[in-house]
């Protein structure tokens, strides 16, 4: 049976728990998964193999932090979708950017969202940006179990704004066990990141500018190029569908806040710099 | 004592003085549509009284702070998780106020041995258009009222919370008057204010029966504003955006302020 949502707490204590341990306590939200579910029966054999099929990347530029990610949803050889949307708003001044398993990451995109408001709506403060990205941190570790067991790989990456103590963009990439990794330029992950890598470690030190000195359409126009890169040695990479019309998905964050790039903008950039 | 009936009867009555004696001193908190959104207005630093409860239900209350807090949890709980399991357009203030927050407190106050929840609360819900916004006061011993039509009077887009009942009235029937559907921030923060300053007035003078003249409201105001900030939220109606309250500052208040 569905558990009964509208029902409230006569000996609530007071305090306020963090809101996974809400959701677990009102039972909507598994436990933590376990990394050997039937001890001695297999994960040996198994050997988990990574599936981080996609490309996510992010780097600080002029205006903020541009986090772009490539449409394509894969199943082993399969592609099943080619319109999933990969970067994802998390609040007013954070994104949160998915390579792995569709599935649990959005589940952790909205756990991660709901958390950040609770926290606000009960302790009448934003959480800081340490709180956030600890947040994430520890619903991966959480998640390592399903890892382990060959289902539910994620690797983030999260850009976010900070106004205290220092007015600044802040970046993150994340492994699948939880730990992370703040960046100063730029941080790609997934299957077609190491070509990104490649592409924005050049930009970065032998392009005409380095990354953080770029205006908005030269960024844009490297994130294309970086994605088209990577999908084109990349199967589980959708790059640009150029026959389609389908753009990987730009979003900026910045001090007033998170803009989703227009596809037209995209397309702009696109046909006069990549095509 | 109370297995005979009217002892319950007797218990309850005294609990009732009891409470409402607390919450005598409460200050007023007004809440109110304009085009926008609704504004929720009070005067005074002493501690917080109006909160955002969920994406587009906030809450302004008075009576002990313990007890505001737990119904104030208890709120943002229910809607999170009602929220996080289904989505934030399925959280209902009507059905959060009803099924959830009503029953527990009356029954709180109705167990004599047990203690009642010191506090009266104002929620408002906003909607997609003015017409839809909706207003609900919450008493102590889980009464609930609306802001809704009935067969007795016209819907209000406004409501007022206070200490007592007689100012309460005073200030809903300043605003009866005053405040138009459909205005502009501006104007619905001088009602604001003003409706305020109808409850207050009515507070300290304990026994007035009809809302005082406006020259009379405009100098109170002006007296309390020299040395009181402004508390106020607003819950805008911008559909483009998921979460639709935001606090507003005392400073950015008083530059709209013109008199």
């Amino acid at each position: 049976m569905e558990p009964l949502l509208v029902r409230l707490d006569q000996n609530f204590a007071g305090s306020a728990d963090d809101f996974p341990t809400l959701l677990r306590r009102k039972g909507l939200l598994g436990p933590p998964a376990i990394v050997d579910p039937i001890p001695g029966a297999g994960l040996k054999q198994k050997g988990w193999e990574p599936t981080e099929a996609t490309t996510i990347l992010a780097f600080k530029f002029s205006g903020g932090v541009l986090v772009a990610g490539d449409r394509r949803a894969t199943s082993g050889n399969t592609v099943v979708y080619d319109r999933a949307d990969k970067v994802l708003e998390i609040d007013r001044h954070s994104i949160m950017a998915i390579a792995g398993v569709p599935a649990t990451a959005w589940e952790m995109a909205r756990v991660l969202e709901h958390s950040f408001q609770y926290f606000r709506r009960t302790q009448l403060q934003e959480m800081s940006v340490d709180g956030k990205v600890r947040a994430l941190s520890k619903l991966l570790r959480d998640n390592f179990g399903f890892v382990m067991q060959g289902v539910g790989m994620v690797v983030p990456i999260f850009a976010t704004y900070d106004s205290h103590p220092k007015p600044e963009t802040r970046l993150y990439f994340y492994d699948a066990m939880g730990a992370q990794f703040e960046v100063t330029d730029y941080a790609a992950t997934g299957s077609g990141s190491p070509a990104v890598r490649g592409i924005l470690y050049y930009e970065n030190n032998w392009g005409a500018k380095s990354l953080q000195k770029l205006n908005e359409d030269e960024a844009v126009s490297i994130a294309l190029r970086a994605l088209d890169t990577a999908a084109e040695s990349d199967t589980s990479t959708g790059g640009v569908d150029r026959s389609g019309k389908v753009y990987p998905l730009i979003k900026i964050v910045s001090q007033d806040g998170i803009t989703t790039l227009a596809e037209t903008k995209i397309a702009a950039v696109f046909k006069q710099t990549v095509a | 004592m109370i297995e005979e009936p009217y002892r319950w009867v007797e218990a309850i009555a005294n609990r009732r003085e009891y409470i409402e004696a607390q919450l005598a001193s409460g200050s007023p908190i007004a809440a109110l549509g304009y085009r926008d959104g609704i504004l929720f207005l009070t005067l005074g630093q002493t501690r917080q009284k109006i909160f955002e409860i969920y994406n587009r239900i906030a809450m302004g209350a008075i009576g002990h702070p313990g007890d505001i807090e737990r119904l104030r949890m208890a709120a943002i709980e229910l809607a999170s998780t009602e929220g996080f399991t289904r989505s934030a357009a399925d959280v209902s203030l009507r059905r959060l106020v009803h099924y959830s927050l009503s029953p527990v407190m009356k029954s709180a106050f109705e167990q004599v041995y047990g203690a009642p929840y010191l506090a009266r609360m104002l929620f408002a819900e906003v909607g997609e258009r003015p017409e839809e916004d909706l207003f609900l006061r919450v008493e102590y011993d889980g009464e609930i009222a609306t802001s809704g039509a009935t067969f007795a009077q016209a819907r209000n887009d406004f409501a007022a919370l206070s200490g007592t009942r007689q100012s309460r009235e005073l200030m809903e029937s300043f605003l009866k008057a005053e405040h138009a559907p459909d205005t502009s921030f501006e104007s619905a923060l001088r009602s604001a204010l003003d409706a305020w300053s109808v409850g207050q007035m009515a507070l300290q003078t304990g026994d007035t029966k009809e809302v005082p003249a406006r020259t009379a409201v405009a100098k109170y105001r002006r007296e309390q504003l020299t040395n009181t900030g402004i508390e106020a939220g607003i819950l805008e109606r911008d559909p483009s955006r998921g979460i639709r309250y935001r606090a507003l500052l005392d400073k950015d208040l008083r530059a709209l302020i013109h008199d």
